[in-house]
């Protein structure tokens, strides 16, 4: 599927590019993460609890800790230092920062995955029509795109989720299914309103290109000639205009996997998010205790950089190496 | 070694570029002797090393190319004794070797000893200011530079970030005077721009291209420089503007009788335009004489190939024939001890697998050839078999006619390896 | 004259966008569930006062006619009454401008700043320490979320080394302002300079490592084009070639991208804001958001569509007329 001179160049590129391969390290990291986080993950990520079943092993003997005892006599708070127990010690309500931090990989890369294609399959047909058209039908497309252009995507993510809400998907964890760990979450939320509502916002950076490579596509001899022998339009779009414009669309859908970790992150943090797993929910977290217990909000903020990172490094990499010319945004 | 009327010599001059493919020699140990007030042509397909013999010349060569040997030798009493205290070794009479000056010095002989025009008018423009600004900025270079000669050796350095942040603020901090500017639109019409005036103001897009290639040469002529360097002055012109363009040329050679360096793949120029001529091979002269000898009395094979198939000397419209075979490697690894034209020439035999050197030709003085058919005769019993070099073509007499690739110049092609960036915007 | 019109046409455009903006947002607001009056008056009110304040707030026509009223109202500079308040949206929109402004232009400032040095270094110094340095920071910049940059910075910089004050400015720029020319004093200046510092660099952080990649890539290409050739062949100082020609044909692109990245700069000033209490539009649009306030949201929405619109107008006829080939095109 791969034209062997991109094949070439991608390894060329690869080859003498830390970076890339960096990025790639990085990200095989962050997905095997995110996949077997379940037996990777040394707690239930949402279990609150300060006492267990028998009573008294939470938070383990010897830790520093504080606990606030609540109006009717129950442990409200309880926040552990990292320790040999809890790598990454515990947040505000006791739940383990790292288990945490393990399982916030799985919404940020399920929503930057989803959230993109989704994206690509709302833009690149969209462009594709409004660049192989032109005319009228490109002019009223394009103004269209214009409209969601004048709105921050952060801004119009909001305003969506201010309709629609936010809700969570559960999903049962193969890996729990499988019987490859105990003691974890049987079902994963993917958090579905936020999801669609990235896509809603970014698909047009990917009519965008699409067009522009639709537009430059309908000249050429070749589509001409198509159409001259009566290949109807449906036809050419497909076999011509479209395998042209996947470069551009797979560099830039990379980058935006990128802007929708941060875009997601965003919305979490602001606490618009269909999970409570999520990066951006947990520093939102701990933004109170900053202060005190500086790691529940550092900690998966390092996810969020070094997952993005990542993508941000392979994304450069496809670029350097397919040289499509593309812009895009982030959230 | 020197001749009195000689106003550049090149001796030995090797321009190579590093590339991951390896070291390519685009040019080999060159040796041009120019005379001043003559044309001097350099022709030759594609890739033979011409262009990147005029900008070695020109100190344009960029990373990863580099002039690895050799010496450039300009005659300019006022540079000598400008240069002479602090690099005695770069000086002999009133000749200079530029090779041996630093950086700072020879910039500040662009545009006032050496200028250059360009293959493609409209690329060789800043698109974004007039032509007028840009004619009046090499007029400036001239300006500031005759208004101190000895300063050529720190021209470079007088202007800094400073000075151009100051000049965005203060009107008269501008690096262009209002005079330059006058001096410009004389320039544009003494190329023969109709209402200079206006067209000073006008953007390098609001040109044609024959106007604009006018304007590069106005622009060329603005620093009254001793050598021009024509690099394919005409190639990216419609026919009919470049026997303009050429008779422009003509013209300015005669008034200001400055030496003119052009290098071409078109024999019609060559022939309408210069007194001598060399032709270029991979990266060396092959022969070189008068236009008497390279025309009529030729020595070399590649000569004669070049000259093939010519429809109209006397127009434009001279386009060379392809010879069989193809371009020769330029990559150091490839290139054997032998003739360099030995895989394709039709009259190949076992003297040409030793690299020859140049030989005095039947002609005028000038006319030397790198040949060994310059001292014997061709013998069919010692040529070497048709698959001597494998399964390169080289068939002797009967020759296909067809259109010239566009000229491109590989060893410069590779001199911009894909750059780790490109433009376009992230996220 | 060219100009002229090329501006006409974008300011046609910018009319259609703008349309488009409000039309979104309505149908948003159309759409989305519950009673607006229950917002105001809360869902246990009488009756009779819930179909009174239904009444006062145009809830009970047609939603044709509510849009054609909102639509009215936009044009006049009316846009509606708050459901929490009670207060005029434009009002409660107008105050809130100058504090995200100031953010925004201190950030701007400092990405330039910056950037465009950095940016330059790094072409020219390619493959070098300096550049791998540059490549470097511009690649965390755009890859750092700026709500945990700034709680960093708050973090190490205001909590740990108590160098910048934390919590809500007590004081604007306005304010500042006019205290040092009435008293003479500039220690409400001073204040504000403190305060404003963290959430500029927050929000300028992404836009810094952003305009550094693109000057950095923009001059390579630039460079690489044949008229740099030309202009060294004329003899032109290299500071002259850098700046004058190739720096400024960098530039004029990067305007253009700016301003698309305009939505950026706001869509950061609202996280910003809310990572720092930053008493501007962006920290009212989440209080609005939370209150299911629309009229409000509504109303700061629209408004930032309006001034992305304005800007780009005015980014596009800079651009045009750095660029002349862009009107002739």
């Amino acid at each position: 599927m791969i034209p062997e001179r991109l094949r070439s160049n991608l390894k060329r590129e690869f080859d003498r590019s830390l970076l890339a391969k960096l990025g790639l390290v990085l990200l095989v990291g962050v997905l095997l993460m995110a996949v077997f986080a379940p037996i990777i993950a040394t707690h239930d990520p949402t279990r609150t609890g300060y006492v267990d079943e028998n009573g008294n092993e939470y938070p383990p003997r010897g830790a520093e800790y504080t606990t606030q005892i609540g109006e009717d006599g129950e442990f409200v708070e309880v926040e552990v230092e990292p320790n040999e127990e809890h790598l990454l010690g515990t947040n505000n309500i006791g739940q383990d920062v790292f288990s945490r931090f393990v399982y916030g990989a799985r919404t940020s890369l399920l929503v930057g995955l989803l959230g993109t294609g989704l994206a690509v399959l709302m833009g690149v047909p969209f462009g594709l029509i409004a660049g192989y058209y032109g005319g009228r039908v490109d002019d009223v497309m394009m103004r269209i795109a214009d409209v969601m252009l004048a709105f921050p995507s952060l801004v119009l993510a909001l305003a969506l989720i201010g309709v629609f809400g936010t809700s969570g998907i559960g999903v049962p964890d193969p890996i729990v299914m499988a019987g490859l760990a105990d003691g974890m979450p049987e079902s994963t939320a993917i958090p579905g309103t936020v999801t669609i509502v990235v896509a809603l916002v970014t698909w047009v950076w990917f009519a965008r290109v699409a067009r522009g490579e639709a537009m430059s596509v309908r000249t050429e001899e070749y589509v001409k000639a198509a159409r001259s022998i009566g290949a109807s339009d449906w036809t050419i779009l497909r076999r011509h205009v479209l395998p042209n414009s996947l470069t551009p669309v797979i560099v830039l859908a990379t980058i935006q996997v990128a802007a929708v970790v941060l875009l997601e992150s965003s919305l979490s943090f602001l606490g618009f998010s269909g999970t409570t797993l999520s990066w951006g929910y947990e520093i939102q977290r701990g933004q109170d205790y900053l202060r005190t217990r500086w790691w529940i909000a550092t900690i998966p903020g390092i996810g969020i950089v070094l997952s993005v990172i990542a993508v941000n490094l392979l994304g450069d990499w496809l670029r350097d190496a397919l040289d499509p010319n593309i812009e895009g945004e982030r959230g | 070694m020197t001749t009195p009327d000689d106003i550049l010599r090149v001796r030995d001059l090797s321009t190579r570029f590093f590339t991951q493919e390896g070291q390519i020699n685009a040019v080999s140990e060159l040796d041009v002797r120019i005379e001043r007030g003559e044309v001097f042509g350099i022709v030759g397909e594609s890739g033979s090393g011409k262009s990147v013999t005029a900008r070695s010349i020109m100190d344009l060569v960029e990373s990863p190319g580099r002039i690895t040997d050799g010496e450039i030798w300009f005659d300019d009493a006022e540079l000598a004794d400008a240069v002479g205290d602090d690099y005695p070794d770069a000086v002999d009479g009133t000749l200079v070797n530029l090779l041996e000056l630093p950086e700072r010095v020879r910039d500040s002989l662009r545009g006032t000893a050496f200028s250059m025009i360009f293959q493609d008018p409209e690329s060789s423009f800043n698109p974004t200011l007039t032509v007028g600004e840009q004619l009046a900025e090499a007029v400036e270079v001239q300006r500031r530079a005759s208004a101190n000669p000895r300063s050529t050796r720190a021209r470079t350095r007088e202007y800094s970030l400073a000075s151009y942040a100051l000049s965005t603020v203060l009107p008269s901090r501008k690096y262009v005077t209002p005079e330059s500017r006058e001096r410009a639109i004389e320039l544009l019409e003494l190329v023969g721009i109709p209402d200079p005036v206006k067209r000073a103001d006008e953007y390098p897009h609001e040109y044609s291209g024959g106007m604009l290639q006018r304007a590069m040469i106005a622009q060329a002529l603005a620093g009254e420089p001793d050598v021009l360097i024509a690099d394919e002055p005409t190639t990216a012109l419609d026919v009919t503007i470049q026997a303009q363009i050429l008779d422009l040329l003509d013209d300015l050679q005669a008034e200001t009788g400055m030496t003119i360096l052009l290098i071409t793949h078109n024999l019609g120029v060559i022939a309408r335009m210069c007194d001598r001529v060399g032709v270029m091979y991979a990266g060396e002269i092959v022969e070189r004489g008068t236009l008497a000898d390279v025309f009529d009395d030729h020595v070399h094979p590649y000569t004669e190939g070049l000259l093939g198939s010519i429809p109209d000397l006397e127009g434009a419209r001279g386009r060379l024939e392809p010879i069989p075979g193809n371009v020769p490697s330029l990559l150091d690894e490839e290139m054997a001890d032998r003739c360099r034209f030995a895989d394709r020439c039709p009259k190949a035999m076992e003297d040409c697998l030793e690299h020859p050197p140049e030989y005095p030709a039947a002609g005028s003085d000038h006319h030397e050839a790198r040949c060994v058919l310059a001292e014997t005769t061709y013998d069919e019993t010692r040529a070497l078999s048709e698959d001597h070099f494998g399964e390169t073509e080289r068939p002797a007499a009967d020759k296909h006619a067809g259109p010239e690739e566009p000229d491109e110049e590989p060893p410069e092609e590779q001199s911009h390896p894909p750059t780790e960036t490109t433009g376009g915007e992230h996220q | 004259m060219a100009l002229g019109k090329f501006l006409v046409k974008r300011l046609l455009q910018g009319v259609f966008v703008v349309w488009g903006v409000v039309t979104v947002m309505f149908t948003l607001r159309a759409v989305s569930p519950g009673d607006p009056a229950n917002l105001i008056v809360g869902e246990a009110a009488d009756p009779h006062l819930r179909e009174q304040v239904r009444e006062q707030y145009g809830l009970n026509e047609p939603i044709y006619v509510q849009y054609a009223d909102y639509l009215q109202g936009i044009v006049v500079g009316d846009f509606g009454y708050s459901f929490q308040s009670g207060r005029q949206v434009e009002a409660m929109v107008i105050e809130r401008v100058p504090a995200t402004l100031e953010l925004a232009i201190a950030a701007t400032i400092i990405a330039i700043l910056i950037a465009v040095p950095l940016g330059v270094i790094s072409a020219s110094r390619r493959n070098e320490p300096a550049d791998y340095g540059a490549t470097m920071f511009s690649l965390l910049g755009i890859s750092t979320p700026n709500f945990w940059l700034g709680l960093m910075l708050i973090l190490l910089l205001a909590v740990q080394l108590g160098l910048f004050p934390t919590g809500r400015r007590p004081v604007g720029l306005a304010e500042a302002l006019t205290a040092l020319a009435t008293t003479g004093y500039a220690t409400g200046l001073v204040v504000w300079l403190k305060h404003i510092i963290l959430p500029a660099i927050t929000l300028g952080t992404y836009f810094t490592a952003l305009i550094t990649r693109l000057t950095r890539s923009g001059m390579l290409d630039e460079l690489g084009k044949p008229y740099v050739d030309a202009t060294e062949a004329k003899g032109l100082p290299a500071a002259l070639i850098r700046y004058k020609h190739v720096l400024r044909n960098t530039m004029i692109p990067i305007v253009t991208v700016l301003g698309l990245q305009l939505g950026t700069l706001i869509g950061g000033a609202v996280i910003t804001e809310t990572v720092f209490s930053w008493p501007g539009l962006g920290d009212r649009l989440i209080q609005a958001l939370n209150a299911r306030d629309w009229p409000l949201m509504q109303g700061i929405i629209v408004f930032i569509g309006i001034s992305f619109v304005l800007i780009n107008i005015v980014v596009d006829a800079l651009y045009a007329s750095l660029d002349p080939r862009v009107i002739d095109e």
